[in-house]
């Protein structure tokens, strides 16, 4: 669940540590990539997505936040 | 065995604005055009932090260029005082202007446009913006002014000396640093609370509005003595299943039962402003209720789209896209959600509260959504500049005793090894209150929760753990949480009557007697106690 990081596309450059709303990537170290400590916070919002120069995030939308269609 | 200890660090300023939304920004730079020097303390950051952090597509003001006259109607919308209300129809447009100037999009395709959110019948009154990238925006403006801000700051209780506010006690959610804020005025602008009550959805951080929002200006606001209002008088909203988000306003197509067939004329109230539609449906088996767009034009499929990214909504529009299915070919389900707490600092025409030296705006009582905040954030600022000015900062002494006990506490939850998580207690708030004080509530049921609310209370500062700085924010999150929900048991045994989602079955009519007063907590010796006030 919450975001999932590609490691190949990640600089490490530390945007989405500094801004998340949650702070799911506590404990992530300067000028590494960031790890996911908290992902049962993550709200979901797509600041770290939107906010990624290298396009390096999504968000895996856990089972019970899935939207209920018809199809 | 664990012996994290919290360095003591002091900030000194004029005023300090607790949270950094829309409402603590445009404070801040108001109080710092004013010549106050400003600290803002944000527990995420300012910018992308709060209920506005990815977005808003909706202001409320009057343009009277655009409008005409302000229409009588106008002046209805809002839950505070007439005067608050005057306040803020006098101020928004030149809000909307202030934010123009700092890069935010105010106009669409080079003109105002008023467009969507609003009741059926009534003429628009909210403003169409661009606003996904707002906070920072104000962010940038405010460090333009010469604001200071500091991110990753949980603050915990507001430091008052007979009635006179001194600055406020937090810590770095980061690093074990306790913080005292040594300040001549304090503005709180923390918005809702969102984490009190279950949202039906799951789990405690898929909520419609921003997760981290608990109350925490409420909650220090009436531990030093400010009273509260409208505890009680929750409200709901609706919006996609299972994936919590507002923005049901910029959903532009119409509400339909599974076999196709509209609900309503798409004149009456149905969805937007009655959120409950849709648990009715459900109960009465004819749900449920779908969002369809099969009837919307193609232009009118990629303007949505456009302000549904400025209301922020991407994450449900990235979801379909991933999919592989688009909403216009397939109608999806919308619930409702959750009880929240709306109520709360009841605020004056200057952002005052009857504390001196403490200033409220924005969601502490939500009002007038986003552009309440950045009318009376402004307000707010200049009163606090204004009062900063002719105030000296006050007792060393009473400031030192806070910070002795504060920090014993802290370290003592932070260096337990065994004992109750946030989320633990979190859900057990939720539990007792939604059980004895949601959808339905009776004397009997009220007595018996607040029975419970309260030894459970009574027991979390010897049993509530955490293992860093960051779980130590949730954990004196779920103790404001805990303030609040002992607070709203309280109110709702007084209101003996039903009225708006404050169902009492042992009182089950609305009472015409009370229609002109509002109800109050307010903190004696520790306890919460209810009065009646006429309302302003």
């Amino acid at each position: 669940m919450a975001a999932v990081i590609d490691k190949e596309k990640c600089n490490a450059c530390g945007i989405c540590v500094r801004i998340c709303p949650t702070d799911v990537y506590y404990g992530s170290k300067a000028k590494e990539i960031p790890v996911v400590t908290y992902p049962e916070e993550c709200w979901h919002c797509n600041a770290c997505v939107h906010d990624c120069p290298q396009n390096a995030i999504h968000l895996r939308i856990p089972l019970t936040m899935q939207v209920a269609y018809k199809s | 065995m664990k012996d994290i200890k919290l360095n003591i660090e002091q900030i000194e300023a004029d005023v300090l604005c607790i949270g950094g939304g829309p409402a603590g920004l445009c404070a801040a730079i108001r109080a710092s055009e004013k010549g106050a020097n400003v600290v803002v303390a944000d527990k995420s950051n300012t910018l992308r932090s709060g209920d506005a952090g990815m977005g808003n597509d909706h202001f409320m003001c009057h343009i009277p260029d655009v409008q005409g006259e302000r229409p009588g109607f106008f002046s209805k919308i809002g839950k505070m005082s007439q005067a608050v209300t005057e306040t803020f129809w006098e101020n928004a447009y030149d809000l909307v202007k202030r934010w123009d100037s700092w890069g935010i999009p105010m106009k669409y395709e080079g003109k105002y446009e008023f467009a969507g959110h609003s009741m059926p019948g009534q003429p628009d009154f909210f403003l169409h913006f661009s606003g996904q990238n707002t906070k920072v925006k104000l962010t940038k403006q405010a460090k333009k002014t010469g604001v200071r801000i500091i991110n990753r700051v949980m603050i915990l209780d507001l430091i008052h000396d007979n009635g006179t506010i001194a600055g406020a006690i937090g810590f770095d959610v980061r690093e074990s640093k306790l913080l005292v804020f040594k300040t001549k005025a304090v503005i709180l602008a923390t918005g809702k609370c969102m984490r009190l009550f279950p949202q039906n959805t799951g789990s405690l951080f898929n909520t419609s509005t921003s997760p981290i929002n608990t109350g925490d200006g409420r909650a220090m606001a009436y531990r030093a003595g400010c009273e509260l209002s409208d505890m009680e008088l929750n409200d709901r909203w609706s919006g996609p299943k299972y994936f919590a988000r507002n923005g049901r306003g910029s959903w532009m197509g119409v509400f339909k039962d599974p076999n196709g067939i509209q609900i309503g004329s798409g004149k009456e109230m149905t969805g937007h402003f009655y959120p409950q539609l849709h648990e009715n449906y459900q109960k009465s088996g004819r749900g449920p209720v779908y969002m369809d767009l099969s009837d919307i034009s193609d232009k009118e499929y990629e303007d949505m789209k456009y302000w549904l990214v400025h209301e922020a909504n991407t994450p449900i529009l990235d979801f379909f896209k991933e999919e592989g299915v688009d909403p216009k070919e397939h109608p999806f389900e919308f619930m409702t959600y959750g009880l929240f707490t709306p109520g709360g600092i009841n605020y004056n025409e200057k952002c005052e509260t009857p504390l001196a030296g403490l200033y409220a705006a924005g969601d502490e009582f939500m009002s007038f959504y986003i552009a309440g905040a950045a009318v009376f954030g402004s307000i707010a600022g200049e009163s606090a500049a204004s009062f900063a000015a002719k105030t000296k900062t006050s007792d060393e002494k009473h400031t030192q005793t806070l910070v002795v006990k504060t920090k014993e506490f802290l370290e003592t939850v932070l260096n337990r090894t065994d004992g109750a998580t946030w989320q633990e207690a979190n859900s057990a708030i939720q539990q007792v209150m939604a059980d004895y004080c949601g959808l339905v509530r009776s004397e009997t049921m009220l007595t018996a929760g607040l029975e419970h609310l309260r030894r459970l209370k009574k027991k979390l500062p010897q049993v509530l753990m955490a293992q860093n700085t960051h779980e130590l924010m949730r954990c004196v999150e779920v103790l404001n949480l805990f303030d609040i929900g002992e607070i709203t048991f309280v109110a709702a045994q007084e209101r003996k009557e039903s009225r708006q989602h404050h169902h009492r079955v042992d009182f089950p009519f609305t009472n015409p007697m009370l229609n002109e007063q509002r109800l109050v907590v307010k903190n004696k010796k520790g306890q919460p106690v209810p009065e009646w006030r006429m309302k302003a």
